[in-house]
């Protein structure tokens, strides 16, 4: 029982609705296409619908459009954020010198903060994390001279074309096989995981819609 | 005539049929085993490694009383499944730690599921439904305003009440417990708001993709715990389901799962042969060629 629904007469009309569109994707197994586009239609449609509710309840209205009428003089930050808005929805008669500075600072604060945090957040503390430590009792001292082994091989499988000796060659294609076989390893770890999804999409349909798995 | 038609018929259903049999012999086969599953004993999901467990269990444990507690919600609608389990175990753990919960979303998607499982606990009615922090936009811009005040205006409560006694923001509280899942995961939390905040805990629980994407993470000390795995998410939500007594809801059935994955195995054994089998011949001709 995954518990979403309740037990009321609403749970039992969405648990009915869930139950015929898992069934319905899966009938493109059979080559039942159009059940399938249906409920593709059908999931654009409605995220679509979420997202546009969202964006009006949650951010448009409280953030934007209340305090611009409750308190004008407080937020005129706001106004290039309402260019930035109407641009968006499709008020391109606009003029681009009101429109360009708002995009701007939409699309360089995402990059910005993005990017610096990948610095300070990521690059510099996985660093200083993975340079060797000084104590030659350290436990992990084995793991982190294969760790570096390992990412030199790999890195040598990468050198396509370039002018290289036997070792060389060998190296490269020993590392060849270690980013073979990890990606293998990875992808299985991943089988087992859209397995478990697929069961429990199993488990739905026996558990809450069948009620035969309890 | 009668009958002709109707075998034509038939053997026109069975010819359409025959490409999509073995993914039909699949569900069969799952169907069977998530029937069988409950009757079975001996096969065993959670990983026997308890350390990460352990980690995320202790992080909880270590929290003073009546700790103020962030749940990030930011799963991905389509692996939430893979996690549900482990989720719903940390809330438990939590709120049997006195923990006061809060919930916000910085994703569309995280959004919805928390509102479905404030419903779910609201319904229950056995712990006290977090305080609802609504969405957040602006992604990573969102989270470093989230920082300084992350209650919405009109929010009201003793635990809203709470967090803007302590500053409004997310350095009002104690830990936060990341559910990830979609664009904006742990590694989001650990860029933006770790390096703001470095004295407050982080844990997250994950689906298994981003594993290898969080884990130098909780190598480095930048997470406190990482549960990322399915094996890792069962073994969390039964050891907590043994302390406290209480179901977490379902757990993937590790029957189905043998199953699933034997039949995985058994395709890459028949096309590990078939292109042996194409192989073999070649050479032959090659050698008897030369």
């Amino acid at each position: 029982m995954n518990g979403f629904f309740a037990s009321d007469l609403s749970g039992a009309v969405a648990t009915w609705v869930a139950a015929l569109a898992t069934i319905a994707t899966w009938s493109y197994l059979v080559g039942a296409r159009r059940l399938f586009v249906l409920m593709q239609h059908l999931l654009a449609g409605l995220a679509t619908g979420y997202l546009v509710l969202l964006a009006i309840r949650d951010v448009l209205v409280p953030r934007l459009i209340t305090p611009l009428i409750e308190q004008p003089r407080d937020h005129v930050l706001l106004v290039p954020a309402v260019a930035l808005v109407a641009t968006l929805i499709g008020a391109t008669w606009l003029p681009r010198g009101m429109t360009a500075p708002a995009g701007a600072i939409l699309v360089g604060g995402i990059a910005a903060f993005a990017l610096g945090g990948a610095v300070v957040g990521t690059v510099l503390p996985q660093i200083a994390a993975a340079l060797p430590t000084t104590n030659a009792a350290s436990p992990d001292l084995i793991g982190e001279v294969i760790s570096l082994a390992i990412t030199s091989l790999v890195l040598l499988a990468f050198l396509h074309g370039a002018p290289r000796g036997r070792l060389t060659i060998r190296a490269a294609t020993v590392g060849r096989w270690l980013l073979v076989g990890g990606i293998g390893g990875w992808l299985g770890f991943l089988l087992v995981s859209r397995l478990s999804l697929l069961v429990d999409r199993i488990g739905f349909l026996l558990g809450d819609w069948l009620t035969v798995l309890r | 005539m009668t009958s002709s038609a109707s075998s034509a018929l038939g053997s026109q259903a069975a010819a359409r049929l025959r490409p999509a049999a073995p993914a039909l012999l699949l569900l069969v086969l799952l169907v069977v085993a998530s029937l069988l599953s409950g009757g079975v004993s001996g096969l065993e999901l959670a990983s026997p490694d308890r350390s990460r467990v352990d980690q995320l269990r202790g992080a909880i444990a270590d929290l003073p009383d009546h700790p103020l507690v962030l749940i990030a919600f930011d799963a991905d609608l389509g692996t939430y499944p893979e996690i549900r389990a482990a989720t719903r175990a940390a809330i438990d753990d939590l709120a049997a730690h006195g923990a006061q919960l809060a919930i916000v979303s910085f994703t569309p998607e995280g959004r919805a599921i928390a509102a479905a499982e404030r419903e779910r606990i609201a319904r229950a009615g056995t712990e006290q439904v977090p305080a609802d922090l609504g969405f957040v936009a602006g992604a990573e811009a969102g989270l470093v305003r989230s920082v300084a005040s992350v209650v919405p205006a009109s929010a009201s409560g003793p635990v809203i009440d709470a967090i803007r006694q302590g500053g409004g923001g997310i350095g009002a509280f104690d830990m936060v417990l990341i559910v990830s899942g979609s664009d904006l995961s742990a590694r989001s939390w650990v860029e933006q708001v770790g390096t703001r905040l470095p004295k407050l805990p982080m844990v997250t629980i994950a689906p298994t993709f981003l594993d290898p994407e969080l884990e130098p993470y909780l190598r480095s000390g930048q997470l406190t715990a990482l549960v990322a795995t399915l094996r890792e998410g069962v073994a969390f939500a039964e050891a907590v389901e043994a302390a406290s007594g209480r179901s977490s809801g379902s757990i993937i059935g590790s029957l189905p799962m043998l199953a699933g994955m034997l039949a995985a195995l058994g395709v890459l054994a028949e096309a590990a042969s078939r292109r042996f089998s194409r192989r073999g011949p070649r050479r032959f001709s090659g050698r008897a060629a030369s």
